[in-house]
Formats: structure tokens, C-alpha cells, sequence
């Protein structure tokens, strides 16, 4: 076929223009090669956010990509601009941002005066723009278009076999004439292949927000806005349009491999390069570090990671977390960095990380290497509390126009696909709902069809059928863009001249268009702000701590090696602990027993889904209790897996085995990496497998070894812990540790006051708190603060934030009166802190007022004739005849206690039942521990969580609180399907079940549930389900 | 006075004639109401629709249609007009029925409500009732479950003072409120200063309290009984059997009957409209020998009637119409004799109609579909249908005359013939559409299509495709 047409599309849509595009943008680059196009432009709605994929692919491919995009304006005119070199492509980003950030989130707005011309070479510069006129397209609005584009506008003609194409393209060379402007083909493309018809009427459908049998003529009339073949175009369009697009292709040099990324330059002062400036402040910094001598040692390590530094040209990265972290410092917000240079000597010099590489006997190497190629990462945790201001300072140092949150890119999943395929199909939104929601909670994909069944649906009905095709489809579709956790990405010039940036829900955060891949593959580096509720509760506790000591505690100052503290946690006590307070991390610390910080590091990454499901725990925890030998493999192999007894545990570990042990280097063990994350998803584990396989074998390996490896490998999945975490965690892990081994009023202070946070509610933390001997006290307006507090009995007394609903200022108001002087009583309490009616009631049901009106009943009953009226008669007091209520009694001051406060400080409300309970032969949490291996026992008590882990098939795991602690219930799947309405509907839960030991770790495993919770009256618990 | 309230707790889910059990109505993702094998398993009011799942996979959620119930609470309304032509709606599941003045018409109390018992389960509707001299105490009362009749004051105020504050549907704030002062039962709010409680509860719930007690005046809004007897119900699934639509049936005739007696009326002619699945629509003419309002009677004739009925195609809605009413002998007759005006309008359709057959007269309307045996529609005259104007491209490029079905053409030496050989006058339209109907009975499914206009030796213009299977005519332009 050689007399067929070269062609090049210049507009095509992907999915990124959301709701439009039915094709990923390597499908379009893919079908453009198959079609022996010469190139082909992308060119999103407003939009770049597609652009680094299709250039990747393109890239794979040897096509030629053009970046470009489509914008109408306003009043209607609709126009494609293409990138000819980089200056156009930077001014194409900023009129796309200009456009974004005057409207809503996922919006745009394009005014014509954006047009007008900014240069003498008009408007956009170094952009070519296609003209895409409507129907009643006038020959003016062309003339203007062209005043400001001069020579380099094209009316682009978009034939899809439409009711007259002659006429469509007549009436289109009379304007081109009428203008004096040259005409050229163009696909208006939205889809790669016909095929993808129904997902593009879908994607219509949800847009207009309606289903595709009402979508009417809003719908295309065919499926022609596909990347056709060459010979269909060459019988729509005249030769001369075809061989325009390749004119146009060839003024388009412009290719993404050309952006340069440039560090901010504030943060070295003048007479300082990066380099000289990073080692200044490194040596400051090992001046603090080592006050004394700095060993030999790690001023040899210094000097290797600044050569290597500097040869990577990483400098300007270190100094702008540096910077952020000195700005953290100084005003007092608790942070700490991670990730793989956060755990190098220079980091640990300049305070970024409190890991001494030294303890950990960690390398640098191991998590930066020159081959790799791959940007440093370092994430550093704020106070959760506190990280806006972080945020602010980074936006006030660098300008809005220099910084701006990556994006992250919501994609829809399998729940989120079948709602909108079945919403623009005209199902029932109860159904749908149906369906999804027993698909999150308790199914797999693969049992699709036995859902519809159950919901009254034939699944081999054709209605149902292209239901789940589409939805198939749409799975991984683009659905918005959002923003990262706190990946932040600064400039040295405008940002927006090298990424879009738009508009966030939050009105004070801009995003640009590109995710953390995206940012990958064009070599933008991010800094990782992100918030962490435990660094809050630290700071707390340890100003608490300095505070009762009358010394300043920091959080390096916490003594290292302390056995009280390890004992502690060898005993499962961590409830409230860092990472490892939840069940199954309980579950581990008695086996792992650790001893030492590095135990920790093993212990943060060792419960996670990716060992658990790599089989990686029971032959790690085996060779550690020297129940089986750690077998040798070979000199290098064992050098990487010694420190974690021959099992590998974390991510790094995986990659250096590639590299080792199958001769990988160390860019492709990236992949490898990569690929693991993604594999769940997409597969494509199977190339890797093959060159490991080879690999290992090339290098004498037991063929055993290299199995289990890759078993281990695909368990590990995206789950893979990296070390490089798991050090910094481990030290935050060991400071709360300490802290509630030996200051438990302040770790329950330090935690309550910086809640929501944790696995626990302030409940069980509370519970968990009096069972180590801590005194704790009520809310009371006459003694307790906003914050939870230590009195001058060393007991706790909670704060007013306990109390749901009440805000802060009213509670500081409250305190502040009462520093003036005692309240004489309500009305006194309510006109000296302005109190609204609200607020008294708030605090009449937590029994708060207690102290001035007796009890809860009497409180609530006064509290309103004590409110100020605030209108005209507010002088006269009203006059009441006195009442008396009848006093609360104990259960139902518990469920008003729960209420309001969600915990308790009265008995337990099992020791109301216990006796009942007895009679039925139900013991208590520490009866339970006692008792014998396999003994027949019952338990009762109520639920505090609900847990079905991904790791365990079918299980659920329930918690127990009664008035002596927790027990852990094991619910098989068989019994979940027998007894779902006592496993799921029960607040107070009996178990007759089996017991099962394991050195301390005691689990009951249930073989009968009964739902007891009439027995509670209405006591309301709150049972945390997680999922 | 005496007020028998009646409470529907299951409304939007027995409103839908049929229904699969287990089932719940779900509105806004949260369990509106369930029948008794969900609730067995633990579905509840106000649990999450994901909760409920869990309890009992196999549960058939249907979203709340308010419409629906409204419609079904009027048909009782209309049903209920047996009693007493003193009606009033509680919405948004409840009935108040001023049985007063219509003692002696029945006995007494007990057989009316006897008689309205027995009516509901016939109708398949759940019911809870009380009778009480205050319509609020009747209708608290009722929705508490306590079915009995309190003839007098004392009895009623000894009734609601056992009530729970918590059954007679005050605000949040309200019962936070009275939880907080330990009021349990609506007795307690009697010990209190009734100034206090003003203060302390707000008007509203002081004043309701009031008004169940018979110490402050309720008025009533009356139902009013509709002029004309047009109802209509929605099938939860279509129906394929004409037996079973007995049931269905059964109920609007219910309504209807109750509707006849509360106007004092008797019906003649009436008819059973079924709406198909395929938005055709078939009617069952139901005439009596002599003018009656007997439901019975009204029920047996159904019956006759579907028993030897083959239904075209299943059925989704049915609707009942009384086409025929006269008065009843001894008809007051003075309060509704006003006759409904504004029928001249469609007179000229009346005449045609009647001439030519109900199905010989059909509007043509235009539907918004890429398909060109879909974008127009053809329906009953009286409807009115919300037509789409034709988008401006295609004005003018569409035939005035389809054929009901393609034509094939012949083809020879690759020219379509028809009447000699076609010449293309156009470039090729190509339709490609529909394919959310493809393989479904009755649809037009996906088309593929080049569509040309052609004209024939004879000078004829014709629209003509090519498709997978060869060419064919489709239309002719005028």
C-alpha cells in the first residue's frame, strides 16, 4: 500500500480529559504506530496531565509526540494548541494554569483577552493552534484569531461522516478563504479503536449526569473519532489537508526529554555553590553531633556520601529538606525524615533524622547508588497537627508561583467502575450500591456473578453482560486529580512554565498535573511533607515530661537500651505504642522478643501483608529463636541477608538480591521494584522471574533458593516494607515505648490530647491507663483545661475535649474565667464564659457541672434558665419554680457517659453484668489468661473492633473489653457464614470457644457466638471495624 | 369523636405490589424499611445498606421512590373512604379516619376497625392502628403498636402516658433533651411546670403534647377525594403471567371502591391499563351489568377477565380508571356536581378515536436516538410526550417516510437497485449507535451503517444503507 497517505493526528483526546477520552494515552500511541502514523499530538482538555505517559510510550515506540491542548473559550471558540519548542510548550503550560486557577477544582475557564497578544508575535507564542470551528463559525471570529496567531493558525477540518460531509467541508474552505487561512485534516479523536464506542457513550452519559439511552443526540452519531486507518482518511479528506498535518508535525520539535529541572536558588546564600553550602552546614552539624572527636570512622563516611552526593548533584535536595526542617526546628514542631537518603551520616549530621547510621550499621549505598539512577527520597514526618504551618512556610518562602502539591491521580477501581457503568446504564442505584458494597467488604472479583445473581440479576442477561464489560473497561480510567499526602515540588522559575498547576477543594493548595510517577520520569524531584499523629503526641509528652522534671527532654535525650522499656514490649504491653500496638503486631512481640533497636526495625517491617504473605515471618522468627539454622548460600548472598537471620524482610534487601545473586544491575533492580509494586495490578512479574531464575542459576545457586526467593518476592508484592522507613519508625517506636513504661499519666495525656490518631479509642486508652496504676478523673468545669492534664495528685484529669461537640473556645473561655475566680454556680459559670444554651447542655450531659448543680439530670434542667437571654428582657430573671428530677442510676449514668464522653470512668458496665454473667459460665479477660491450653471456655464482653485482615482468608478477628482487659476471638470463615448476624450485629458479644496459647499470646478461638447486647440496655459502644 | 389511625410501618416496601424476599427499601444508602426474613437475620431501620449486606448477602435493596408511596398512601386514602368520608393523611405512611359520626352505620368501634383490618391484609399492607378521641393520640398510639380503642379521655391520657417520648417522633433535640432530664414516657412530662417544660422542650412538642390530650384543638385537613378515579401502579418487576395481576389488580380495586362510596357513586365501566415492558400499552375494559361499588363483585370480573387474557409482552405498570360513574339512588349529589371542564380539546380526537379504533389513532413524537427507527415514536394522543427537536445538522437530511422495516435491495455489479439502478447523491452518513440495547427483545439492538441518498431513473429520491448484510431502503423523501 504504498500510495497510501502519511498522515499526523494533531487532536486527540485521552482519557485524561476526563469523562471524554476512552483511551489511556499509550493505547493511542500504540494504535498510532500500528496505523504508520508520522506523529501524533496530545492534546488533553486544558490539560498536560497525560503527557509524561505518552511520552514514555512514545518514547518505546519511535513515535513522534506533539504536546499540545484543546481550550474553548467562554463564548465558544474552540481551539488545539501544539507545542513547537520549549518556549511554547512553557507558555502553553501557563495559559493552561492561567485558565485553571480562576475556576473550581476540575474546571476551567478561558476568556478571550487571554488571547490577546503578549508579544510581537501574538498570543502563546511558539504555539501553532487549529481553529476547530463550530456551526455558525464567522469569518470575523477567524480574521481575529488570525491577528493573533499570525501564521501559524490552521482551520482544522474534522470529518466523521457526519449527514453532509461536502457541505461541512465547502462551507470550510469558504472560510478558509474568507480568512486567508490554510485548512488542515484532524481526527478529533477520543478514542484509540472503534471498539471503545460503548465506554465513550458511557463516559458521555456520566457527564451529562444522566444514562445512555437518554444521552440522545448528545452522544456521537458513530464511532468515527478513532485513530483511522489511512485509507479510510484518504477517502474523507482531500490529499492536500492530509499532507498539511505533516507540515505542521514538522514545526513541532518540542519533546519532554528537553525540561530541565532547576532547584530554588534561596536556599544557598550568596558566596555559597550547593556544594560549599552543604558541607559548611554538615560540619556545623558534626560539631553538635560530636561535641567532642569525631571518630575517624565517620568522617570517613562523611566524605564518601558528600563525594557521592555531589556527583549526583543531590545537594540542592538535601538543602531544601534541610531548609524545611530547620524551619520546623525553630518554631518547635516535632519532625523526622525517612526514606532512602534520609538515613545517611550527612542526614543524621544535619539534624534531618535522629538514625545514627552507626547504630543501625546501615550503608549509604545501600540506599543511594550512583547507577541507579533513581532520585534521592527522603519523606519527613511533621506533627499532624502542625503541618499547615510547615506547608505555609513553603508557599510564603518559595511563592505560589514557584510551588505547588503533586498530584495524585484517582483512578477507578473495581467498585467505583461498576457504580458508573450501572448508573449510565439505568440501574438502580440501591442495587448498585448493592452490589459494591458487599464486593469491598467481605468478596472478591472472581464472585461478581454470583453477587448480580443474589441481587435479583441474571448475569448472562445482555444488559448485565456489557455491565460488567464496561466496567471492566473503565477500570484504571483517570477519574480526577488530587492531591498528594504532601509530596511538594519547588522551582527555580514560574512552575507553571514546566507543569500546569490547578486548583485543589482546599482554596489555599494548587496541584500540579502530574503524579509522583510522572515526576519520576521527567526527573522533578518532590520533597515528602507528611503528617504524623504520633510526632504530635511526642512532642507533648515530652514537654510534659521536661516540664515535671525541670529539664528539657528532646527526643534524641530519651535514654537508648533501657530493659524496663523492652521488657514491656516483650510483654505485649504496647497499647498506645507506636506501630506496634496493633493486634497482630501484639501477636508478635512475645515471639520476636526484641531486645535491641534493630529487633524494632525487624518488628516494624515484619507485620505487614508483604512478609506475612511472602511466608517470610515463621522462618525468620524459627532462625531467631535458633530453632533452624540460617542455612549459607554464598558469600555476597549472605552478606545481604545476615542481619535478618537469611530471610529477606525488606524491600532494599530484594534488590540487592537481584543484584547479588542474578547478576541484575542495580537499574534494573529498580524495575524489579517497580514492577513488584505494581504486579498485584497489572502482573508483569513473569520477565523478572525468567532473568532471576537465570541468573541464580548462572551463579551456582541452589535452584530451591531462587524458588523460595521469588515466591517471596510476589508475596511481598507492593506490601514490601523498605528499611530505610522502618529505622525511623523503629526509633519513634522505642520513644513512646519508653515514655509509657515510665511516664504513663503523660503518654495518656500526650495521646489524648493529640486524638484522633492510633489504633485505640480514648476509651481503651483510658482503661489501658488505669490497669498500669493511673489515676483518672472526670471532666469537671470547675478543674479540667481543653487538654487532658496532670494534677497535683498525679492523677489525670481529662480535658474538656473529651466532651462531643464542645469546641475549644468555649473551654478556654471556661478556664479563663475561672482563673479570675471560682464560679459561684451555672449562672455564673454561663454569663462569665458567654455560654450559649449548647454549650451548657453539652456540658450538663457530660456530667461536667456536676460539681456546681449535683447530678446530670439537675445539671441539664438548670443549665437552661442559667443561658442569658441576650433580648430585651434579659434583666429580668426568670423566675422558676424549683424541680426535682430523679438521680441517674448507675447503668444509665454509663450510657449517658458514653454518650457524650464515649468512655467511662465508672465500673465497667460488665461489672453490672458480671453476675449474670457468671451464671452463665462467662469469665473475665484475666480468668481467660489463665486457664489451660485448648481448655473449653466461654468469654463475654464488649466490641471494641472487628477486624477481617486481607493476609488471613475468610477470618475475623473481634476484640473483647470487659472489666479486666481485652481477648482476642478467632472467628473462622465457616462460622462468619453461619453466625453473621451475631458476629456483625452484636455490641456485647459471648464467645464459647476454644483457647489457644502461644507463650503469652492467647487467642479464644470461637466456636458458638451469642449476642448478649439486650443485656446492655441501651449501653452504646462504639466498635472500630477496620477494614 | 373518635379517630382510628392506621399506620402503614412498611410503606415503601409494600407499596411495590411485588415484591422478592428478603428485600429492603434503601434511601440515601441507609435501611428505610425491611420485610420479616430481613429483618429476622438483623436488617434494621436506619443500618447502613452495607451493614445490612453483611448480615444477609442475598438481601434485594430497592431505592426509596417517595412518588410511589405518596401514590400508594392516596389509593388507601381513596380505599379507606369506605368508613368514613372523613379522611386525612399523615405522611408519610399514615392514615386518620374521623369514625366518629359512622358508628352507628357499622355497630360500633370494633367492626369498623375490624372491617379496615381485614381490608389491609387483603391488600397486603402491614398495618398498626389505635383508636383515640384526638387524632395525634390515635396516631401515636397506633405507630406504638397498642391496637386497641380508647373510647374516652381517661383512657387515652392512661395510653399516652405510658407512651415512650421516644415513639412519637420529635426532634433529635427535643429527645436528646428529654433523655437528659431522665424523661422516659410521655406520663413524666406531666410532673414537670408545664412553663418550664415550654422553655426548656420549645413550642412544637408542649403543644402536641397538648393537642393528643384532647387540651388544645387539632384540626384536620381532610383528604380530598379526586374528582375523577385514575390510578396507577409501578410492578417491581415485570409480570409475565396475567394471573399475577390479581394482585396487583385487587388493590386498585380496592381503592376504587372505597373512592365510590365516599362520593356515594357506583361504577359502570372501568379499565385495567397495562404499560409493557416495551412501552407499548394494552387495555382490559372491565364493564358491569348494573352499576355497583362491590369490590368483590369488581374482583371476580378481574379475574374472569385475566384468566383468559395472553398477555403481548410482560407487563410493568398497572393503572385502573373509572371510565363510567353514576350516582348512587339516594345521592345527595349537590357538593360534587360541578362537571370537569376543559374536555373540548380533544373532542375531534374523541370522534376519531371512536370511529377508528383506540389503537388506529397514534401521535407521532420525536426521541432523541442516533437510530432512525428509534428517533421517532408513535403514542397514545391523549399523553403528552416530551419530544426533542431534531439536532439543526440533521434538519432536513432525515426522510418524512420510514418504512417499518429496512427493505433489502438488490445489488448488481455493486449498484443497489430499486426501481433501476440507485445513484448516490451524497457523501455517506455512517451511523454506528444503540448498543446498550443490543441483543435485548424487541430493541433495535447496535446498528453499522452508511446511510446515502440516492435517486432511481423514475426520478424517486430514497434514503438507502449498507450495513454488513448488503443494502436496503429505509426511506423515502418527499
Amino acid at each position: 500500500m504504498a500510495s497510501l497517505p502519511d498522515y499526523a493526528e494533531l487532536h486527540c483526546l485521552s482519557n485524561f480529559s476526563f469523562l471524554r477520552g476512552a483511551s489511556h494515552p499509550d493505547e493511542l500511541i500504540e494504535q498510532a504506530v500500528q496505523q504508520g502514523y508520522r506523529a501524533l499530538a496530545l492534546t488533553d482538555e486544558c490539560s498536560l496531565a497525560g503527557i509524561v505517559r505518552a511520552h514514555q510510550a512514545a518514547k518505546g515506540y519511535g513515535l513522534k509526540l506533539i504536546a499540545g491542548s484543546e481550550m474553548t473559550t467562554i463564548d465558544g471558540l474552540k481551539l488545539v494548541f501544539l507545542a513547537a519548542n520549549r518556549e511554547g510548550y512553557g507558555n502553553l503550560s501557563a495559559l493552561i494554569t492561567l485558565a485553571r486557577r480562576r475556576a473550581e477544582k476540575g474546571s476551567y475557564t478561558l476568556q478571550r483577552h487571554d488571547l490577546n497578544a503578549i508579544s510581537p508575535n501574538g498570543a502563546v507564542p511558539d504555539c501553532l493552534v487549529l481553529w476547530v470551528p463550530g456551526e455558525n463559525a464567522s469569518a470575523s471570529d477567524g480574521r481575529w484569531l488570525a491577528e493573533r496567531f499570525p501564521g501559524r493558525l490552521w482551520i482544522a477540518v474534522e470529518l466523521h461522516a457526519g449527514p453532509d460531509d461536502a457541505a461541512k467541508l465547502a462551507a470550510l474552505q469558504a472560510l478558509g478563504e474568507a480568512c486567508g487561512l490554510p485548512l488542515v485534516a484532524a481526527g478529533d479523536v477520543h478514542m484509540h479503536a472503534k471498539s471503545r464506542r460503548p465506554v465513550q457513550d458511557v463516559l458521555t452519559a456520566l457527564r451529562l449526569k444522566t444514562t445512555v439511552f437518554a444521552a440522545g443526540y448528545a452522544l456521537f452519531p458513530n464511532a468515527e473519532r478513532h485513530l483511522r486507518t489511512r485509507l479510510r482518511l484518504s477517502r474523507l479528506y482531500p490529499p492536500a489537508l492530509l499532507a498539511e498535518t505533516l507540515k505542521i508535525a514538522e514545526q513541532c520539535a518540542f519533546s519532554l526529554d528537553e525540561l530541565r529541572y532547576e532547584y530554588p536558588e534561596e536556599i544557598v546564600p550568596l558566596g555559597h555553590t550547593p556544594t560549599s553550602w552543604l558541607r559548611h552546614e554538615t560540619e556545623r552539624g558534626l560539631l553538635r553531633r560530636y561535641p567532642d572527636a569525631l571518630p575517624a570512622d565517620v568522617r570517613q563516611r562523611i566524605e564518601h556520601e558528600l563525594k557521592l552526593v555531589a556527583e549526583l548533584q543531590y545537594e540542592a535536595y538535601f538543602l531544601t529538606v534541610y531548609d524545611i526542617v530547620c524551619f520546623a526546628r525553630s518554631v518547635g514542631i516535632l519532625c523526622q525524615g525517612r526514606g532512602s537518603a534520609a538515613n545517611s551520616t550527612v542526614c543524621f549530621a544535619l539534624g534531618i533524622t535522629e538514625v545514627n547510621p552507626e547504630r543501625s550499621g546501615m550503608l549509604f549505598e545501600r540506599f543511594i547508588s550512583k547507577e541507579r539512577g533513581e532520585p534521592p527520597d527522603i519523606d519527613v514526618d511533621f506533627e499532624h497537627e502542625r503541618r499547615d504551618e510547615v506547608i505555609a512556610y513553603i508557599y510564603g518562602k518559595y511563592g505560589r508561583e514557584r510551588t505547588a502539591l503533586a498530584a495524585a491521580l484517582i483512578t477507578y477501581r473495581t467498585k467505583g467502575a461498576l457504580r458508573d457503568a450501572g448508573r449510565a446504564l439505568g440501574f438502580d442505584m440501591a442495587r448498585i450500591d448493592a452490589l459494591t458494597a458487599s464486593l469491598a467488604w467481605w468478596d472478591k472479583r472472581e464472585q461478581l456473578p454470583e453477587r448480580f445473581a443474589e441481587q435479583g440479576l441474571d448475569p448472562a442477561s445482555p444488559r448485565v453482560e456489557k455491565w460488567l464489560w464496561i466496567a471492566g473497561q473503565l477500570r484504571g480510567f483517570p477519574r480526577h486529580l488530587t492531591q498528594h499526602v504532601g509530596g511538594f515540588v519547588m522551582s527555580r522559575g514560574p512552575l507553571a512554565r514546566l507543569v500546569p498547576v490547578e486548583n485543589t477543594a482546599m482554596p489555599e493548595r494548587t496541584v500540579i498535573q502530574w503524579d509522583k510517577d510522572d515526576l519520576d520520569a521527567v526527573g522533578l524531584m518532590k520533597v515528602d511533607v507528611l503528617a504524623l499523629g504520633m510526632l504530635s503526641a511526642l512532642r507533648r509528652m515530652l514537654a510534659m515530661v521536661s516540664e515535671r522534671c525541670g529539664r528539657p527532654l528532646e527526643l534524641h535525650q530519651i535514654p537508648e537500651g533501657d530493659a524496663a522499656t523492652y521488657d514491656m514490649l516483650c510483654a505485649a504491653d504496647s497499647m498506645g505504642v507506636f506501630q506496634v500496638e496493633s493486634r497482630a503486631q501484639m501477636a508478635m512481640l512475645p515471639r520476636l522478643r526484641p531486645r535491641k533497636y534493630y529487633d524494632l526495625v525487624v518488628e516494624v517491617a515484619l507485620v505487614r501483608p508483604g512478609p506475612i504473605q511472602g511466608d517470610m515471618v515463621h522462618p525468620y522468627l524459627k532462625r531467631r529463636q535458633r530453632k533452624e539454622r540460617v542455612e549459607a548460600i554464598s558469600p555476597a548472598v549472605d552478606a545481604v541477608l545476615a542481619r535478618t537471620c537469611g530471610v529477606p524482610i525488606f524491600q532494599e534487601q530484594v534488590m540487592q538480591l537481584a543484584i547479588v545473586a542474578a547478576d541484575f544491575t542495580p537499574g534494573e533492580a529498580d524495575q524489579l521494584r517497580r514492577a513488584m509494586a505494581a504486579w498485584k495490578r497489572k502482573g508483569g512479574l513473569e520477565p523478572f522471574e525468567q532473568k532471576l531464575l537465570a541468573g541464580m542459576a548462572k551463579n551456582q545457586l541452589p535452584e530451591s533458593f531462587a524458588r523460595r526467593i521469588i515466591a517471596q518476592i510476589q508475596g511481598f508484592g507492593e506490601y514490601g516494607f523498605p528499611e530505610s522507613h522502618a529505622a525511623s519508625f523503629a526509633l519513634l517506636v522505642y520513644a513512646s515505648a519508653w515514655l509509657k513504661r515510665h511516664h504513663p499519666q503523660v503518654f495518656l495525656c500526650g495521646l489524648l490530647n493529640s486524638q484522633p490518631m492510633g489504633f485505640y479509642s480514648p476509651s481503651m486508652l483510658v482503661q489501658d491507663a488505669q490497669r498500669h496504676g493511673v489515676m483518672v478523673l472526670p471532666p469537671d468545669v470547675t478543674a479540667s483545661d481543653w487538654d487532658s492534664r496532670i494534677d497535683e495528685n498525679e492523677a489525670v484529669r481529662l480535658g474538656m475535649r473529651e466532651i462531643s461537640g464542645l469546641s475549644q473556645a468555649v473551654a478556654e473561655r471556661i478556664v479563663a474565667a475561672r482563673w479570675q475566680r471560682p464560679f459561684a454556680g451555672v449562672s455564673d459559670l454561663a454569663a462569665r464564659s458567654a455560654l450559649q444554651r449548647r454549650d451548657l447542655d453539652l456540658l450538663a450531659s457530660a456530667d461536667a457541672l456536676r460539681s456546681l448543680t449535683g447530678h446530670r439530670r439537675q445539671a441539664a434542667w438548670a443549665a437552661t434558665a442559667a443561658v442569658v437571654q441576650g433580648d430585651l428582657f434579659a434583666a429580668q430573671p426568670i423566675e422558676e419554680v424549683a424541680v426535682a428530677l430523679a438521680a441517674p442510676n448507675e447503668g444509665e449514668n454509663l450510657v449517658a457517659d458514653y454518650r457524650s464522653l464515649g468512655l467511662s470512668l465508672r465500673r465497667h458496665p460488665l461489672t453490672l453484668l458480671r453476675r449474670q454473667l457468671a451464671e452463665r459460665r462467662f469469665v473475665t479477660a484475666t480468668a481467660l489468661r489463665e486457664a489451660g491450653q485448648r481448655a473449653l471456655i466461654r468469654a463475654a464482653g464488649i466490641v471494641v473492633g472487628r477486624q477481617r485482615p486481607g493476609t488471613a482468608t475468610g477470618i475475623v478477628f473481634v476484640t473483647l473489653e470487659d472489666e479486666t482487659g481485652l481477648v482476642n476471638v478467632v472467628v473462622h470463615p465457616q462460622l462468619v457464614e453461619k453466625q453473621r448476624r451475631e458476629l456483625l450485629g452484636s455490641s456485647l458479644m459471648g464467645v464459647y470457644g476454644q483457647l489457644q496459647k502461644e507463650g503469652e499470646v492467647v487467642h479464644l478461638v470461637a466456636k458458638r457466638l451469642v449476642d448478649l447486647s439486650a443485656w446492655l440496655g441501651r449501653l452504646e459502644t462504639v466498635s472500630r471495624d477496620f477494614h | 369523636m373518635l379517630w382510628l389511625a392506621l399506620h402503614f410501618p412498611l410503606l415503601p416496601l409494600e407499596a411495590l405490589p411485588l415484591w422478592h424476599s428478603p428485600s429492603a427499601i434503601v434511601a440515601r444508602g441507609k435501611v428505610l424499611a425491611c420485610d420479616a426474613v430481613a429483618a429476622g437475620a438483623g436488617v434494621q431501620t436506619g443500618q447502613k445498606l452495607s451493614t445490612a449486606l453483611g448480615l444477609l448477602p442475598g438481601l434485594v435493596a430497592c431505592e426509596r421512590d417517595a412518588g410511589r408511596e405518596a401514590q400508594a398512601l392516596s389509593a388507601l386514602a381513596c380505599w379507606a373512604g369506605r368508613f368514613t368520608p372523613t379522611v386525612s393523611l399523615r405522611a408519610p405512611d399514615a392514615l386518620l379516619l374521623d369514625i366518629g359520626g359512622c358508628l352507628r352505620l357499622f355497630g360500633n368501634a370494633q367492626a369498623i376497625v375490624d372491617a379496615a383490618l381485614a381490608g389491609c391484609d387483603e391488600q397486603n399492607y402491614s398495618v398498626r392502628w389505635a383508636a383515640a378521641p384526638t387524632p395525634l393520640a390515635a396516631y401515636w398510639l397506633a405507630r406504638a403498636g397498642m391496637a386497641a380503642i380508647c373510647a374516652d379521655d381517661a383512657a387515652s391520657r392512661a395510653a399516652l402516658d405510658q407512651l415512650p417520648c421516644s415513639m412519637v417522633g420529635w426532634s433529635a433535640e427535643v429527645l436528646a433533651r428529654l433523655e437528659a432530664f431522665g424523661l422516659r414516657r410521655l406520663g413524666d412530662l406531666g410532673r414537670l411546670p408545664s412553663s418550664g417544660l415550654r422553655r426548656r422542650l420549645g413550642n412544637t412538642s408542649v403543644d402536641d403534647w397538648l393537642r393528643a390530650r384532647g387540651e388544645m384543638p387539632d384540626p384536620q385537613l381532610a383528604f380530598v377525594f379526586p374528582e375523577r378515579f385514575a390510578e396507577r401502579l409501578e410492578l417491581p418487576s415485570r409480570v409475565e403471567h396475567a394471573e399475577a395481576l390479581a394482585f396487583a389488580g385487587q388493590r386498585l380495586l380496592s381503592a376504587l371502591s372505597g373512592w365510590l362510596r365516599a362520593r356515594q357513586r357506583l361504577v359502570r365501566n372501568c379499565s385495567l391499563q397495562l404499560t409493557h415492558d416495551d412501552g407499548s400499552h394494552s387495555e382490559l375494559p372491565l364493564r358491569l351489568g348494573e352499576p355497583s361499588a362491590d369490590e368483590g363483585r369488581l374482583l371476580r370480573l378481574l379475574r374472569e377477565h385475566l384468566a383468559r387474557l395472553q398477555l403481548a409482552a410482560p407487563v410493568e405498570a398497572i393503572g385502573l380508571r373509572a371510565d363510567e360513574v353514576v350516582a348512587c339512588p339516594g345521592d345527595s349529589g349537590a357538593l360534587f356536581s360541578t362537571a370537569p371542564a376543559g374536555e373540548g380539546r380533544t373532542a375531534c380526537l374523541e370522534r376519531l378515536r371512536a370511529r377508528l379504533g383506540e389503537a388506529a389513532v397514534r401521535s407521532v413524537g420525536l426521541q432523541a436516538d442516533h437510530r432512525p427507527e428509534c428517533a421517532t415514536h408513535l403514542h397514545d394522543p391523549q399523553a403528552l410526550s416530551a419530544s426533542t427537536p431534531l439536532p439543526a445538522e440533521l434538519a432536513g437530511r432525515r426522510p418524512l417516510w420510514l418504512l417499518p422495516e429496512p427493505e433489502p435491495l438488490v445489488e448488481r455489479s455493486g449498484v443497489p437497485r430499486w426501481h433501476g439502478p440507485l445513484q448516490l447523491m451524497s457523501r455517506p452518513e455512517r451511523l454506528e449507535s444503540g448498543w446498550w440495547d443490543e441483543g435485548e427483545t424487541e430493541a433495535s439492538g447496535d446498528l453499522r451503517r452508511d446511510y446515502f441518498v440516492a435517486c432511481n431513473p423514475r426520478g424517486q429520491w430514497a434514503w438507502i444503507f449498507r450495513d454488513a448484510q448488503g443494502w436496503y431502503l429505509h426511506g423515502l423523501f418527499a
